[in-house]
């Protein structure tokens, strides 16, 4: 049977870049060498709002060693996604504690260090914001006194005059109405503070503006294409003028989306006459400085029938977005057309709304803003269930989304959208919901306890976000494929390998992937971002495939005098089924010579693009609309825990998670990204927070010392199923599932610790001081009910 | 303001080869500091500058040795690594709960670098060193230039946070751990957000001295100015009554003085040194003694 | 015996086999040197204050963080780098285990990861997994979640023992 073996997709197959990892071969950004580089230092605003008089760059031009200075005024340009609210360096406003006022280029970074440090800053500071509250308050200081002025996408609607930059409502059927018939009705409220990324790799971009006037810049980022065409919106420069090389990244997780130090960088370089500049942030700026993700304060209200049926389900998400909401507007608008998670809720109201503060800029980060709409929905769910007497997976089951059924923004749902109920029961059974249990630890002081909870996810991006790919073969007939998505830990150029040498019948190890995105070499991609890659550019190598198997086709057709639909490609040839004639690949990848000396066809090579299709808007006061998005992944995770009744810590003991992918594509790949998102989401579960002065509008923890994450021995035991519901657009079948991993951690850790000991915490993280305040107030009586099985 | 380059330390790095002569290195040079491991020294010089010069004590024999004193007890020198004192075969013998305190020290190659005495001389509030040794009541040997030579015990080293009775440039050379407490079993329980390599927000050691009559130590660790001993509790574990350990626990939470800080709250500290003391007796009894918690 | 003073210092190393020597600023870390100076960029710089373990590389023998390690401390000692361990075709049996067991993800930590476990596995050949555990809880990971790095190290400890045994 020709072919077999090469079932590359679905195969444990070596990653592409494992050997150069282990070997230290692989290069990151700061690994590169470049002659007669210069390094940067930013001057960051100290103030966390002030009126920015003046900067004197003056006194650090004198600095021996310094190339260039620049400020907010020499680059008074606007940049952003989706709205553009900040400039390159802050003009005439500081909103942050970190927002770069200025920066210099020197030849060490001592020169640097000394220059910036020399740079004479006036301001007038203003009342800060610090939370979400006071941003709301009709007489509270304004971050962004020119909103309305601002340029920005389309579906995105800031509020001028206020603080809040984007606004999306959800409304559907008649809540108040559904609301009057409902036999129980709970509310509660959830909060989520801002944390970071933690990428062990910092942000660090190097640009280079040559003589002629092209821009060159090596960055670690998700997004060279977006990172080129953001810079050129900027600086007005022209995108075949910019290229931008993004070599290995130490981690993503969202925080090097979109565009960060790259602008900083360029314009710095456009001042050093062709030498290159370095701007690297340390781990303390990657704390602050850069990007974090949003805070979130949820208040849910749940109107439930006599069957256990959410018939009216009310959710205001009220989001931190930080000082510059440029990404984050995105996030808000996301977490309302997802507000209702995995669940189908007939009557709906829904708001999310974006409030700028003085606080950290607010942006993508691995969920896009479903871990903290989880926290509160899969909480409210659980707290429900309890509530109303039944048991929580039960009342999941009820209340689940599923084919035939509709999302809050309308959209029914067929059965290519994965099965979230199977995932449920699996994850249920798995961790040992299923069974009626009394507590082994009896009446001692450590309780253990069990609970789940579900995810679900979108990819949040503009309707026509493209990947695309070229593929190329070589003389001896390997192929070369080339890509911009960029290989940030998930094993996209694994991932890419695979579908190439499956559909062109290779061995894996005939595929090579370039290893450097490259806007000037490799084809256009939107974003890494949003678990869109294994999907748009699976599809993506799949149609490029087919191109070059129909032109080894058609070149075997003449070499063998048959016609092309009677051939058939095989391993390493193209063969003819009824003569058993063959040609082998490498007689044909680069056009065929005949006998006499002429030849046929030629290099064989394709480009291939995926964009999703049928993608509507949502309708601007309700935000119905029937294909909102291109494709749902839902999942869910069981946890069971340790509670020390003492002290209030929480061991996470082990983890089972369960998600419907529509192929699993590679097995330990998928199992390696499923572990990882459970410690991140156990992570901002137990430990994460950024914590900021409010005398100082500082962020009081940046530092690893101080910030914690987890480590190889806060991990638990964990167990990855995954469900198979093709994805009808998907390749093979394959749908997104990098981000939905962490999504459900802190929720179902927060529901097995009523199961523990009844007491729910509202706030993440659970932090041993908060699990014993509820404790204690439990027992004062102070917090009555859920209490656990 | 802040920037994004570290500032460059600008000191200049000395080699002594003996006790003396490190110590005539300090008098001769301007804003002088001994490196033992550097894992403190070098993060702080980079956060703070103003040191001059570091004198680097590794490569001094007299202080690379772990031996047996005189008495039956065992002499640490100052540039031994906690690693290398965690796993000796007579510190493990002999001094278990040194061993099991240092095994919850930082990280393995922390371990691998931070030396036992650079760790109390650091005099951190939540030094994970200090503990153990207070409960064996170890005995500091210092020496300064000329000469000079005094002992102090442990329990008088510590006189605030970053502060100790050393003088200036005098070298703490050895740690000397008394026969006397040798066979010492202990707890050590301390609280943190993460499960290694984390800052105690409470720690507690209970150490049970092999034979006498005061047998019982209690130190506490990240809840005072110094690690301190609680001394009125220990009496009360000795009396071995049906209460003791709830008389402790108060004793012990009355003797702290916690600060509320990013790590927790003065009150819940408190508490925990309690709950903890508590966790550490069922744990001595129950004959583990690893001290990990839960 | 070195009782060099002013900024500048000679120091003379054993890195990867091959002994090497400089004169530089007495301030600069073992990692800055490797890195910047001999191009050895394997080890990286996470947090440079010892948190993190993206820089562990080997010093006679022991894992260490190369940020908290002045160059001039290492003055007479060996080094070892990732760039030592093995390469394309003849890697080391626990860096091929990393690779087997899919221990790898963006590969910033990978080099200390294993670095820090081959200093364990010096110490303790057959290591259980929780003291796998113990021994890199100072390498931070923010990608794995660290199941298949405590797979790889078993499987690599098992491969280094078959290795020894034959």
């Amino acid at each position: 049977m020709s072919g077999q073996g090469y079932d590359w997709v679905g195969q444990d197959v070596e990653r592409v870049d494992a050997v150069d990892k282990v070997t230290g071969a692989a290069r990151y950004t700061a690994d590169l060498k470049f002659p007669r580089l210069l390094h940067a230092a930013v001057v960051r605003s100290s103030l966390p709002h002030a009126r920015l008089l003046h900067v004197d760059l003056g006194p650090a031009l004198s600095v021996p060693g310094v190339k260039a200075a620049v400020c907010g005024r020499d680059v008074p340009f606007h940049v952003g996604i989706y709205l553009k609210d900040q400039t390159v360096f802050a003009c005439d406003r500081v909103r942050y504690v970190g927002d770069p006022v200025a920066a210099v280029a020197a030849e060490s970074p001592e020169a640097a260090a000394e220059a910036a440090s020399r740079i004479a800053i006036d301001y007038e500071p203003l009342e800060p914001v610090f939370d979400v509250e006071r941003g709301l308050e009709p007489d509270a200081p304004r971050v962004h006194p020119e909103l309305g002025r601002y340029e920005c996408v389309p579906w995105i609607t800031p509020e001028p005059g206020t603080n809040v930059c984007n606004h999306l409502k959800v409304r559907k059927g008649d809540f108040d109405a559904a609301l009057k018939r409902c036999a129980h009705v709970i509310e509660n409220r959830f909060a989520v503070p801002q944390v970071q990324h933690v990428p062990l790799e910092p942000h660090v971009s190097v640009a280079r503006v040559d003589l002629a006037g092209r821009v060159e810049i090596h960055t670690s980022a998700q997004s060279p294409f977006t990172v080129r065409h953001l810079l050129c919106a900027c600086f007005g420069f022209k995108h075949a003028d910019v290229r931008v090389i993004v070599p290995h990244v130490g981690g993503g997780f969202g925080g090097k989306a979109g565009i960060n130090l790259e602008p900083i960088a360029t314009a710095l370089a456009l001042r050093c006459d062709g030498r290159p500049v370095r701007v690297a942030v340390d781990r303390s700026e990657e704390f602050y400085a850069v990007v974090v993700r949003q805070g979130l304060q949820a208040s849910l209200t749940s109107g439930v029938d006599e069957n256990g049926r959410v018939i009216a389900q009310k959710m205001r998400y009220v989001w931190d977005c930080g000082a510059y909401g440029g990404y984050g507007v995105n996030v808000v608008r996301a977490a309302g057309y997802t507000c209702g998670g995995a669940y189908a809720f007939d009557h709906v109201q829904g708001d999310s709304i974006g409030v700028y503060t003085n606080r950290p800029i607010g942006s993508a980060y691995r969920g896009f803003g479903m871990q903290e709409i989880h926290w509160a929905l899969e909480s409210q769910m659980d707290a429900v269930a309890r509530e109303i007497g039944m048991d929580p997976v039960e009342f999941r089951l009820r209340n689940c989304l599923g084919p035939g059924k509709a999302t809050v923004t309308g959209q029914v749902l067929d059965e290519s959208a994965g099965d979230v109920a199977t995932c449920i029961r699996k994850v249920a059974c798995g961790i040992g919901l299923d069974v009626d249990r009394t507590d082994p630890s009896g009446g001692g002081p450590i309780r253990r306890g069990r609970g789940m909870a579900c995810a679900v996810k979108a990819p949040a991006m503009p309707n026509d976000a493209a990947s695309s790919v070229i593929l190329k073969f070589c003389e001896d007939a390997t192929l070369e494929l080339s890509l911009s998505g960029v290989d940030i830990g998930q094993g996209l150029r694994t991932v890419a390998a695979q579908y190439a040498a499956q559909a062109l019948k290779l061995p894996i190890e005939s595929v090579r992937v370039h290893n450097l995105p490259d806007t000037h070499l490799s084809p256009y991609d939107w974003q890494t971002v949003a678990s869109r890659q294994t999907w748009a550019t699976g599809n993506a190598v799949l149609r490029a495939a087919e191109d070059c198997k129909r032109q080894l086709l058609e070149t075997a057709a003449s070499a063998l005098g048959r016609p092309a639909d009677a051939l058939e490609l095989d391993a390493g040839c193209v063969r003819d089924p009824d003569s058993g004639r063959s040609v082998p690949l490498d007689r044909l990848v680069m056009g065929y010579l005949f006998e006499d000396g002429h030849a046929v066809g030629g290099p064989v090579a394709a480009c291939a693009h995926f964009v999703p299709e049928g993608l509507l808007f949502l309708d601007p006061e309700t935000s119905q609309s029937k294909k909102p998005v291109a494709k749902w992944t839902f999942g869910a995770q069981g946890v069971e825990i340790s509670v020390d009744t003492r002290t209030g810590e929480i061991r996470v003991d082990r983890v089972v998670a369960c998600y419907d992918v529509g192929k699993v594509v590679h097995p330990s790949l998928i199992r390696g990204q499923t572990f990882g998102g459970i410690v991140q989401g156990l992570g901002t579960g137990l430990m994460e927070e950024l914590v900021l002065d409010r005398t100082s509008g500082r962020i009081a923890n940046a530092t690893l010392a101080d910030y914690k994450i987890p480590s190889s021995l806060d991990a638990p035991r964990m167990e990855a199923g995954f469900l198979e519901t093709p994805q009808a657009d998907g390749p093979l079948g394959a749908r997104g599932v990098g981000e939905h991993t962490m999504i459900p951690t802190p929720a179902a850790i927060a529901n097995a610790l009523v199961d523990a000991c009844g007491v729910r915490v509202h706030s993440m993280p659970l932090t041993a001081e908060k699990v014993l305040a509820a404790l204690d107030a439990r027992e004062a009586g102070r917090e009555g009910g859920h209490r656990g099985s | 303001m802040l920037t994004t380059c570290p500032e460059r330390l600008a000191f200049s790095y000395l080699r002594p080869g003996s006790v003396d002569e490190a110590l005539a290195m300090w008098a001769g040079q301007a804003r002088p500091a001994f490196l033992a491991g550097g894992t403190d020294v070098l993060p702080r010089a980079r956060r703070e500058g103003g040191i001059g010069a570091l004198i680097d004590l590794k490569r001094i024999p007299e202080l690379d040795r772990i031996e047996q004193g005189g008495d039956g007890g065992l002499a640490i020198g100052a540039a031994c690594t906690v690693h290398r004192v965690a796993v000796h075969p007579l510190v493990r013998e002999r001094y278990p709960v040194l061993s099991a305190c240092l095994s919850q020290l930082g990280s393995f190659p922390i371990r691998n670098r931070a030396t036992l005495a650079g760790n109390i001389c650091n005099a951190s509030p939540c030094a994970d060193g200090a503990p153990a040794l207070l409960a064996l009541e170890a005995v500091l040997e210092l020496r300064a230039a000329g000469g000079a030579q005094r002992t102090l015990s442990i329990g008088d080293f510590f006189r605030g946070p970053g502060e100790t009775a050393l003088r200036p440039g005098e070298l703490l050379c050895r740690i000397l751990l008394p026969a006397g407490s040798a066979g010492a079993r202990g707890s050590y329980q301390r609280l943190a957000r993460r499960r290694a390599v984390d800052i105690s927000s409470v720690a507690v050691l209970v150490a049970r001295l092999a034979a006498g009559e005061r047998r019982h130590r209690i130190c506490l660790s990240s809840v005072a100015p110094t690690p301190l001993r609680a001394v009125e509790a220990e009496r009360v574990l000795d009396a071995e009554e049906p209460d003791s350990v709830e008389r402790a626990a108060e004793l012990a939470m009355a003797a702290c003085a916690p600060i509320d800080d990013l790590r927790g709250s003065a009150a819940y500290r408190r508490r925990m040194v309690g709950a903890l003391l508590g966790r550490a007796v069922d744990e001595l009894r129950s004959s583990r003694q690893t001290g990990v918690p839960v | 015996m070195t009782t060099q003073t002013g900024e500048q210092i000679s120091i003379r190393v054993t890195v990867n086999g091959r002994v090497e020597t400089a004169e530089l600023r007495a301030d600069r870390s073992l990692l800055e040197w490797l890195r910047e100076d001999l191009d050895l960029t394997g080890a990286k710089l996470g947090c440079n204050e010892g948190e993190c373990g993206a820089c562990v590389v080997l010093l006679d023998g022991r894992p260490v963080n190369s940020c908290l390690v002045l160059a001039a401390e290492a003055d007479g000692r060996e080094v070892l780098t990732i760039e030592g361990l093995g390469r394309a075709g003849a890697l080391h049996p626990l860096q091929q285990a990393f690779v087997d067991r899919a221990a790898v993800q963006c590969g910033f930590c990978t080099p200390g990861m294993i670095l820090c476990a081959l200093g364990l596995l010096g110490e303790n050949p057959d290591p259980s997994p929780d003291e796998i555990r113990r021994a890199l809880a100072g390498n931070l990971c923010r990608c794995t979640g660290y199941q298949q790095i405590v797979e790889a190290v078993l499987d690599g400890a098992g491969r280094m023992r078959e290795g020894a045994r034959t």
